[in-house]
């Protein structure tokens, strides 16, 4: 390169020459695509790392690992199982879900097309405050706070909807408390921020001229939203959503705090104080664990791992596509 | 009535029609809590059963009134936006409001720099603090940040400044990692403390948070970087400079502020994070400040340690941690917030 360089300067001729010609070009741009290239190499270190020590029980467990329902550790040989932890990671990944997407929806409507301008700015200042808060802290306030409000509103729930399955429980005395039903509230106050922001971007992108001319031609605002936003937008706001799935599977601190965990599969229950989450239960565990029962935690870890990455890549690649403007400009 | 706002949509609204939509949104609140209060309900509860059909069937009547039928969709579709939209916030003050209110009870100045050497779960909160706390989740951040900060402004920079095919794919890698789940991030770290043998200690930590704090940093950095003209570049190009001085002397000052907020962004993002310094950080109730060895003491674990117990005393240290913490945050977002709007209100001075 540089002596094809050196000829074309010589020969008094010039030409485009693609890719970077002097030195310092080429250290700057080796230097950030190793950077760059780092990110693969982080994923696959992390898988790597993981898998190695997940190994040994993944060989000795083998499906069981995440179809069976029994955690001994101490037993002989030893029987390490995730399904009611895998399933109840799930059920309030849903619970969340499905709470916070209308709740998500409305705000990013009320900012991007209702509110005036400087309150829409203090929404979202507020809105990004809430996703600013750690884990830690909201777990703490759903311990202390809101587990006596919203075992109020299940056993409200189950008083007069008692006879729909989900709001059953089979004693009123020792249910309502650290139910899936309150780790589903909490995981959905940390998603909703993200799913906001995703619908807002989304919300604020629609051509200005769709929504005159729905409105010119006589629709109302609902029907607008209706018809016209919501069709629009709704890849984007389903790749918003699933953001917020992949968060919510890897919530671990304030669920920790929240939810009674059982090694028995609660299948649809959302009131009984009984479920489970995969990422809670490697914190309740890792404690007093065994180096044997630590190897099952990273194990479950992975797993965690994989089910997060695989909703993240879907969730990014809708996002992606219904935001055609974000690629490489 | 007539349906002339339909017809004419421009006329001026009269006084008899705002005074109905004020009624509509002003009447419903204290009708429902007088009437929950006498027939003493739950109020929470008599808000979503009374209050939402009350104030929908208000402002349905007065969107009929005003616009016919489908003024009812639009005084249904409005009301229910704001509720819910309302709701959000209220559970966000509830959260800021019982952190402050809790945790002041806590808040002395020798809970600011005492650490916890020789407090028991039942000492009274006269003795021990949360100093040792503030240096631990300082130095993690530190650390953190000196590796995460330059790592993620040259992925930032190759997304930005480079035209190279893969960007497309680094930008999904990124993504990914960003949606890494912090105790996973904590395994990760401890199995290689596993594989090697290495012990836990401030550095062990701060590993822990590094993939957490990467993403968010490279994310903010990259557009930031993106919203610089690219005409600044081409321009520096043109006049013979090669790309790194064009990216050192023209793009990086004009996106400073823009990377400084990604700092902040990233810094906002690994100050609380919990389960991964549980995983990978002995604890220690004393004042440790060699990242190299022995345990190390964050707020958020902290908070984490106190909580386990349940001992009133413990749960006010919890709190006051937890308050301690929430402005550590919010210091962090705030300065991010100011910061960035300064920039754009320079840029659109500019224009």
């Amino acid at each position: 390169m540089k002596k094809k360089v050196a000829e074309l300067e010589n020969s008094g001729r010039r030409k485009l020459a693609s890719g970077p010609l002097s030195r310092g070009d080429k250290w700057f741009f080796r230097s950030t695509s190793i950077a760059a290239y780092f990110s693969f190499f982080l994923v696959a270190l992390i898988l790597a790392f993981l898998f190695n020590q997940a190994l040994p029980v993944l060989q000795s467990q083998g499906m069981g690992f995440i179809l069976g329902s029994e955690w001994l550790p101490e037993k002989e040989p030893m029987v390490l199982q995730l399904a009611p932890m895998l399933w109840g990671s799930l059920v309030i990944a849903f619970i969340g879900v499905t709470i916070a997407t209308p709740m998500s929806i409305s705000l990013a409507y009320l900012i991007q097309f209702m509110l005036p301008k400087r309150l829409a700015k203090i929404a979202t200042t507020l809105v990004d405050l809430l996703a600013a808060l750690p884990s830690v802290i909201l777990g703490l306030w759903g311990l202390i706070v809101f587990t006596p409000v919203a075992a109020g509103w299940g056993e409200i729930l189950n008083r007069y909807l008692g006879f729909i399955p989900i709001f059953a429980v089979e004693d009123t005395e020792n249910a309502f408390r650290s139910s899936p039903w309150i780790a589903g509230w909490i995981v959905a106050v940390m998603i909703v921020p993200i799913i906001t922001s995703v619908s807002r971007e989304i919300f604020s992108q629609i051509d200005r001229d769709l929504i005159n001319g729905a409105l010119a031609l006589g629709g109302s605002k609902l029907s607008t939203f209706r018809r016209v936003i919501l069709p629009t937008a709704s890849s984007g706001v389903i790749g918003g959503v699933l953001l917020g799935l992949g968060r919510a599977l890897g919530e671990t601190v304030a669920i920790f705090y929240v939810l009674n965990l059982t090694m028995k599969i609660n299948w649809y229950k959302l009131l009984e104080s009984e479920g489970g989450a995969v990422a809670s239960w490697i914190l309740a565990r890792f404690g007093e664990a065994s180096p044997a029962e630590k190897q099952g935690l990273m194990a479950a870890g992975l797993v965690l791992f994989v089910i997060t990455l695989l909703v993240n890549f879907l969730a990014n690649v809708i996002v992606n596509r219904a935001q055609p403007w974000r690629k490489n400009a | 009535m007539t349906n002339d706002l339909n017809i004419q949509p421009w006329r001026r609204t009269s006084l008899f029609r705002k005074l109905q939509v004020l009624l509509a949104i002003v009447v419903p609140l204290p009708l429902v809590m007088l009437i929950a209060l006498l027939a003493g309900l739950d109020l929470t509860m008599s808000f979503i059963t009374i209050f939402v059909p009350v104030q929908l069937l208000a402002a349905g009547a007065v969107g009929y009134f005003s616009y016919g039928r489908r003024g009812v969709g639009d005084a249904a579709l409005i009301v229910i936006t704001t509720f819910l939209s309302m709701f959000v916030l209220i559970l966000l003050f509830s959260v800021l409001w019982s952190v402050v209110s809790e945790g002041f009870k806590a808040l002395s100045p020798q809970f600011i720099y005492q650490n916890n050497k020789y407090v028991e779960p039942t000492t009274s909160l006269e003795y021990g603090g949360v100093g040792h706390a503030i240096l631990g989740t300082l130095l993690l951040v530190l650390l953190t940040t000196i590796v995460a900060v330059p790592l993620g402004f040259a992925m930032a920079i190759y997304l930005t400044q480079s035209q190279s095919k893969a960007r497309n794919m680094v930008r999904t890698f990124t993504q990914a990692i960003s949606g890494l789940p912090s105790v996973v991030s904590g395994l990760f770290i401890l199995a290689i403390i596993e594989a090697t043998g290495i012990g836990r200690s401030g550095i062990t930590g701060a590993m822990a948070l590094f993939p957490l704090m990467l993403p968010t940093v490279a994310r903010v950095a990259e557009e930031s970087l993106k919203l610089v003209p690219v005409d600044l570049r081409y321009a520096a190009l043109a006049l013979g400079s090669p790309n790194y001085r064009a990216f050192f002397r023209v793009i990086l000052p004009a996106a400073k502020t823009g990377l400084l907020t990604a700092v902040l962004l990233g810094l906002a993002r690994i100050v609380g994070e919990t389960a991964p310094l549980i995983l990978t950080l002995n604890p220690n109730s004393s004042t440790n400040l060699n990242p190299f060895d022995g345990g190390l003491m964050a707020l958020p674990t902290y908070v984490y340690n106190y909580l386990a117990s349940y001992y009133d005393t413990s749960q006010a240290r919890a709190w006051g941690a937890s308050l301690v913490l929430l402005v550590l945050v919010a210091i962090l977002f705030g300065s991010a917030r100011i910061i960035g709007r300064q920039k754009s209100s320079k840029s659109k001075g500019k224009k």
